[in-house]
């Protein structure tokens, strides 16, 4: 009986996610064909060239290889970075959620640093680091940073109660109810949170190639434009926009399978 | 007599400037059921967050075993009103819980653990459900896999708090006699556990417990105990009997006023 019913719910499922895919292909079509429309009307090839142009550049940089070596190191960056944040980030913020110690000391510095963008340090961090991996590196650390950081704060901060008090009427000590209880209750907040350090940092890593690194996807924006080759400059910002979106997907789908139970916010 | 398994004496609590519990008294016996009825606002639930360790008591003294109560301790098990579950637990994952991360299943071999886990289950019809999430099951599911964790870590005290309050009569019946069953009232007193079931309703009450201590609302007082001698084991017999009748009316009679006027205000 409940197999037929799952059975089911996934053919269900596989037709929505069919309508979704639909829904994308048609929006899309739509805004290539705006795009080629309005491509007709500007007269110079460096300020708009037509879809079909940067479609001729994807295909070039795809085939000699540096569409992906670049976002391959683009990649790589990102995901170090944003790892890197998190290991810091996730513990510190489990501490300032629920130790009002470590919230009171760490507080107004983190307040004073996160409306800083990511970019604003850039010259310095060019004095620091000159050009090369650092750069990059340091400043998508700091952008994932602070949405980790305040996300799980916010999330082990909020945590049920009574499931700390149930933890504790059965005889856990602390560090066991931070791992076993904070933790897990907390993991849908913090998955949300690398979603946005994600995104954050995709938006990062161009500025910070753009100035201070010898490749990477902003690196390749920068040499194209100077090269006056707008299709190439289109095609690697496509790439971009695809990568971005490829990630976010990715997480999502890891979101679900490491939180079958969370059927709402981080699930969806 | 013995000594009381667990002694209150004048225990109040204050909450800022309210009083919810004052001066309340009661010694609570090794193996019997002792249910606590009163009308909202009597301090139930506070008097039951006292006895697990959650809450401590503004004034008063409270013993366990003639040790006073300074925290939770696993030898306290507690269910609570909203059930508290994991949801990141499945059904076995929640009542493993206590036994695998807490001092209760220190002594047992992981196959023990494994064991007694499924017993456990079994006991309560959750049998078939093991890896199904809180938010797959029913109400009445959840209350049961609430029980079954509670009752996984075999403490020598069980405290509840109206564990059947958000069930339908039909379901609440059934685990009444379920819970009767898993306490123990078929074996001879000294095997049976201590428990201590919050409720409101009074037929509940009178139907499960060896004693009800009767509470009044604002502050909360103890109003007084009533000795329920219907005999054992209980069952549809003892809820049709004139004898449950007749407790369950005299108790409303102590309440009544207050609850009306709980109700109206």
């Amino acid at each position: 009986m409940s197999a037929v019913l799952s059975t089911d719910g996934k053919t269900a499922n596989g037709f929505r996610r069919l309508d979704g895919a639909f829904v994308y292909l048609r929006t899309m079509a739509l805004f290539v064909l705006a795009w080629y429309v309005g491509s007709l009307f500007v007269p110079s090839k460096l300020l708009l060239p037509s879809p079909l142009a940067v479609a001729v550049a994807l295909r070039d940089t795809a085939l000699n290889g540096e569409l992906f070596g670049n976002a391959l190191i683009s990649l790589a960056r990102l995901a170090a970075s944003v790892v890197g944040a998190a290991a810091i980030a996730v513990p510190l913020g489990l501490l300032m959620g629920r130790s009002r110690l470590w919230n009171d000391l760490l507080e107004l510095p983190v307040e004073m640093l996160r409306p800083i963008a990511g970019i604003a340090w850039i010259p310095l961090a060019l004095y620091l680091f000159g050009i090369g991996h650092r750069l990059p590196l340091f400043i998508m650390f700091y952008t994932a940073f602070f949405p980790l950081l305040i996300g799980t704060a916010a999330g082990a901060a909020t945590v049920d109660k009574r499931l700390i008090a149930a933890a504790r009427t059965m005889g856990l000590s602390s560090p066991r109810i931070m791992w076993r209880v904070i933790v897990p209750a907390a993991l849908p907040a913090i998955l949300v949170s690398a979603r946005l350090a994600v995104a954050a940092s995709w938006t990062a890593v161009v500025a910070a190639e753009l100035v201070g690194a010898p490749n990477g996807l902003g690196y390749a924006i920068e040499y194209y434009r100077s090269m006056l080759s707008t299709p190439t400059v289109m095609a690697f910002i496509v790439t971009i926009g695809l990568l971005g979106f490829l990630t976010d997907k990715g997480l999502r789908l890891l979101s679900r399978a490491l939180t079958p139970w969370a059927r709402t916010g981080a699930a969806r | 007599m013995s000594a009381p398994k667990i002694r209150l004496e004048a225990v109040s609590k204050s909450f800022d400037a309210s009083v919810v519990v004052e001066k309340l008294s009661l010694d609570v016996r090794d193996g019997e059921f002792l249910a606590i009825v009163g009308p909202s606002g009597c301090g139930k639930t506070t008097v039951l967050n006292m006895l697990a360790g959650l809450e401590k008591p503004s004034s008063g003294a409270m013993t366990l075993n003639g040790r006073p109560i300074e925290g939770p301790g696993a030898e306290r098990g507690v269910m609570f009103q909203d059930y508290a579950l994991f949801p990141w637990r499945t059904v076995r994952g929640n009542v493993e819980f206590g036994l695998v991360y807490g001092p209760a299943g220190q002594a047992l071999s992981p196959a023990q653990r494994a064991e007694r886990v499924e017993r456990t289950i079994e006991m309560v019809g959750l049998k078939g459900s093991q890896d199904k999430y809180p938010h797959q099951l029913s109400g009445g599911m959840r209350q049961r896999v609430a029980l079954a964790r509670l009752m996984a870590s075999e403490p020598e005290i069980l405290l509840m708090d109206e564990p059947l309050a958000a069930l339908d009569a039909q379901t609440r019946v059934i685990l009444q006699d379920e819970l009767l069953r898993i306490w123990g009232q078929d074996r001879p007193a000294s095997e049976r556990r201590t428990v201590v079931f919050i409720t409101h309703a009074i037929d509940e009450a009178v139907f499960l417990a060896d004693r009800v201590a009767v509470l009044s609302s604002h502050p909360g007082r103890l109003k007084q105990i009533v000795d329920i001698d219907l005999p054992r084991p209980r069952g549809d017999e003892t809820r049709r009997s004139g004898a449950f009748a007749r407790l369950s009316q005299s108790i409303w009679e102590l309440i009544r006023e207050e609850a009306y006027r709980a109700t109206m205000n």
